[in-house]
C-alpha cells in the first residue's frame, strides 16, 4: 500500500521521487537517488538491498531494463516487489509482481514512472501521471507534490476495510551534488500528505536563505533575523 | 543554531547521528552517514559537500583527524563550520570554527562527541552526553533520543533572554548493510524532539513487521492487519 512517482525532469536533469504510503516512515526506503546516475524504488514487499545494487549496476553502465533483470535473478521473492528504475537519460523500466497486494500497477510516460499497489485502481496512477503531466510549468519538486496529491483525491489506498490513510509521504530531488536538493519527509501523520505539503511550502520560504547561509557565511543574517523578516513580508502581503 | 551527537555503541559497532535544530528539515541534511566507514556531521553554516566527501576519505582509510585538516585545506570558510568525524572504531575529530554564532562548542567523551551552536551554554553538550551515557545497554537509537532530550532539558538553543524552539530533528543508524537501521524524521514541527520521541516509539512497534515484511513476504500479514492486532494489544 504505497503510490510513488518516480521521474527526471528532461529540463534540468533533476531527479526525484515523490511518495506516500500507510506505511510510517517510508522515507527510510527512499535511498534510490544518486546525481549523474538515476533513480530506483522498490516497494511492496521491500527488498532494501535492491535500491543499492540498482544504482551500483546503473553507475557501472547497465541499462535500466538490465538491471531490472538482475534484480530479479537475484531476489527468490522478486514475485512480492513493485519497482521502478530511471536513468540518467531518463530510460525507464517498471515491474509490479503478481503476488503484490490488492490492485498494483505501473503507468510508465516519458522519463516517469507512477506507481502502487493496494490502491483504489488504475485511476489512481493515472492520476499520478496526468498531474505530473499537467503541471509541466511549474518546478520539478512541486509537480512531484502535484503528483501524489493526486493519487491521494483519486483514491489512494484501499485496504480490506476501505480507504487507507496516507501516513507517511515524502518528496525528494537530487540534481548536480552528491547531496539532496530537497529531502523532505513526514513520517507519522494521520494527514500525510496534507502536511508534506505544510512542510513543503514553508521549507519553500527557507531553501535560498540555508543554501547561501553554508556558501557564503560571512554574508548570512542570522536566522531569527531572516524569520523576522519573513514574517514582517507575510503579515505586509495580508 | 543546532545541537547533535555522534554516537557509537561499543557492543554492536553500530553507528548513529541525532541533531535537532531550529532550522527546517535538518534531516534532510544528514547524508553523512555509512555502515562500516563512519560518521560526518558538518553544520552552523554547512558547507554541503564536506559530508559527503568526508564518507569518501574514511573509506579510503583516512583517520578523522587528518580528514579534517583536509577540510580546513579544501574551503576558505572553514571558520564558519562546525564539524564533527567519527570513524567505524570510535576515533574522533571535532572542530567548532571562531565563525560559528553564539555560544559554540563541542565535547568528546568516550564513543560520542557532542557538539552544537547558538547554544545557552556548555551544559547543553553535557546535558547530550549525560544523555547518551545513561543507559548504555539500550539500542544505540534510545541513546541518541536521550541526548538530545537531554540536550534540550539542558536549554538548548538561545541566550540570556530567548530560547529557540527546535523545530526539526532526525536520529539515523546504521548497522552492517548499506542502508539504516533506524532514520526518523521530524522537518517542520513547535516542539520537534517531542515529536520525533512520538515517531521513534511508534517506529520501534513496526520495526520489525517492516523488516521480516521484506525479507519472508510470503509469510507476512497485511498490514491493516498488523495494527489491529496492535491496537488490540494496546487496549
Amino acid at each position: 500500500m504505497t503510490f510513488t512517482l518516480v521521474a527526471r525532469c528532461p529540463k534540468s536533469g533533476q531527479i526525484g521521487i515523490g511518495i506516500a504510503t500507510y506505511s510510517i516512515g517510508v522515507g527510510l526506503y527512499c535511498n534510490g537517488l544518486r546525481a549523474n546516475v538515476g533513480a530506483t524504488m522498490t516497494q511492496a514487499f521491500v527488498n532494501q538491498g535492491n535500491n543499492t545494487l540498482a544504482l551500483r549496476l546503473l553507475a557501472q553502465g547497465f541499462a535500466p531494463a538490465r538491471v531490472l533483470d538482475e534484480l530479479a535473478a537475484n531476489d527468490p521473492d522478486f514475485a512480492y516487489r513493485q519497482i521502478a528504475v530511471i536513468d540518467r537519460d531518463g530510460r525507464t523500466v517498471a515491474y509490479s509482481g503478481p503476488k503484490t497486494r490488492g490492485w498494483s500497477g505501473h503507468k510508465i510516460g516519458d522519463g516517469y514512472v507512477a506507481m502502487g499497489n493496494v490502491l483504489a485502481g488504475p485511476k489512481v496512477v493515472d492520476a499520478i501521471a496526468q498531474a505530473y503531466e499537467v503541471h509541466a510549468g511549474e518546478s520539478f519538486e512541486r509537480r512531484l507534490l502535484r503528483a501524489i496529491e493526486a493519487g491521494r483525491d483519486a483514491g489512494g489506498q484501499v485496504g480490506n476495510d476501505g480507504h487507507l490513510t496516507e501516513r507517511s509521504a515524502g518528496i525528494f530531488v537530487y540534481g548536480a551534488y552528491d547531496h539532496a536538493e530537497l529531502d523532505l519527509r513526514v513520517d507519522l501523520h494521520d494527514k500525510a500528505i496534507d502536511e508534506l505539503h505544510r512542510a513543503f511550502e514553508e521549507y519553500e520560504l527557507y531553501r535560498g536563505y540555508y543554501r547561501d547561509r553554508g556558501k557564503n557565511p560571512r554574508d548570512a543574517v542570522p536566522q531569527d533575523v531572516f524569520v523576522a523578516g519573513l514574517k514582517q513580508h507575510q503579515e505586509a502581503a495580508q | 543554531m543546532t545541537y547533535s551527537i555522534i554516537g557509537r555503541c561499543g557492543r554492536t559497532g553500530r553507528l548513529g547521528l541525532g541533531i535537532t535544530t531550529f532550522s527546517l528539515a535538518v534531516g534532510g541534511r544528514c547524508e553523512g552517514i555509512a555502515a562500516g566507514i563512519g560518521v560526518c556531521k558538518t553544520q552552523a553554516f554547512p558547507n554541503r559537500t564536506n559530508d559527503p566527501l568526508g564518507i569518501k576519505l574514511l573509506a579510503e582509510g583516512f583517520v578523522p583527524a587528518r580528514i579534517m585538516e583536509m577540510f580546513a585545506a579544501n574551503d576558505s570558510e572553514h571558520d564558519y563550520r562546525q564539524i564533527a568525524i567519527m570513524d567505524r572504531d570510535g576515533r574522533i575529530a571535532a572542530h567548532t570554527g571562531a565563525g560559528t554564532r553564539g555560544w559554540s562548542g563541542h565535547q568528546i567523551d568516550a564513543d560520542c562527541v557532542a557538539f552544537g551552536n547558538g547554544l545557552v551554554g556548555p551544559q547543553v553538550l553535557a546535558g547530550l552526553i549525560a544523555g547518551f551515557k545513561t543507559r548504555p545497554d539500550d539500542a544505540l537509537e534510545y541513546r541518541l533520543m536521550r541526548a538530545i532530550e537531554g540536550g534540550r532539558d539542558a536549554g538548548g538553543q538561545g541566550n540570556a533572554t530567548t530560547h529557540k524552539p527546535e523545530r526539526s530533528a532526525a536520529i539515523k543508524v546504521v548497522d552492517r548493510l548499506d542502508y539504516p537501521d533506524i532514520d526518523v524524521r521530524v522537518d517542520v514541527h513547535p516542539t520537534a524532539v517531542a515529536e520525533l520521541r512520538r515517531v521513534l516509539e511508534e517506529f520501534k512497534l513496526y520495526e520489525e513487521f517492516y523488516r521480516e515484511r521484506g525479507r519472508n513476504p510470503s509469510k507476512a500479514i497485511p498490514q491493516d492487519v498488523f495494527v489491529a492486532n496492535l491496537n488490540a494489544s494496546r487496549a
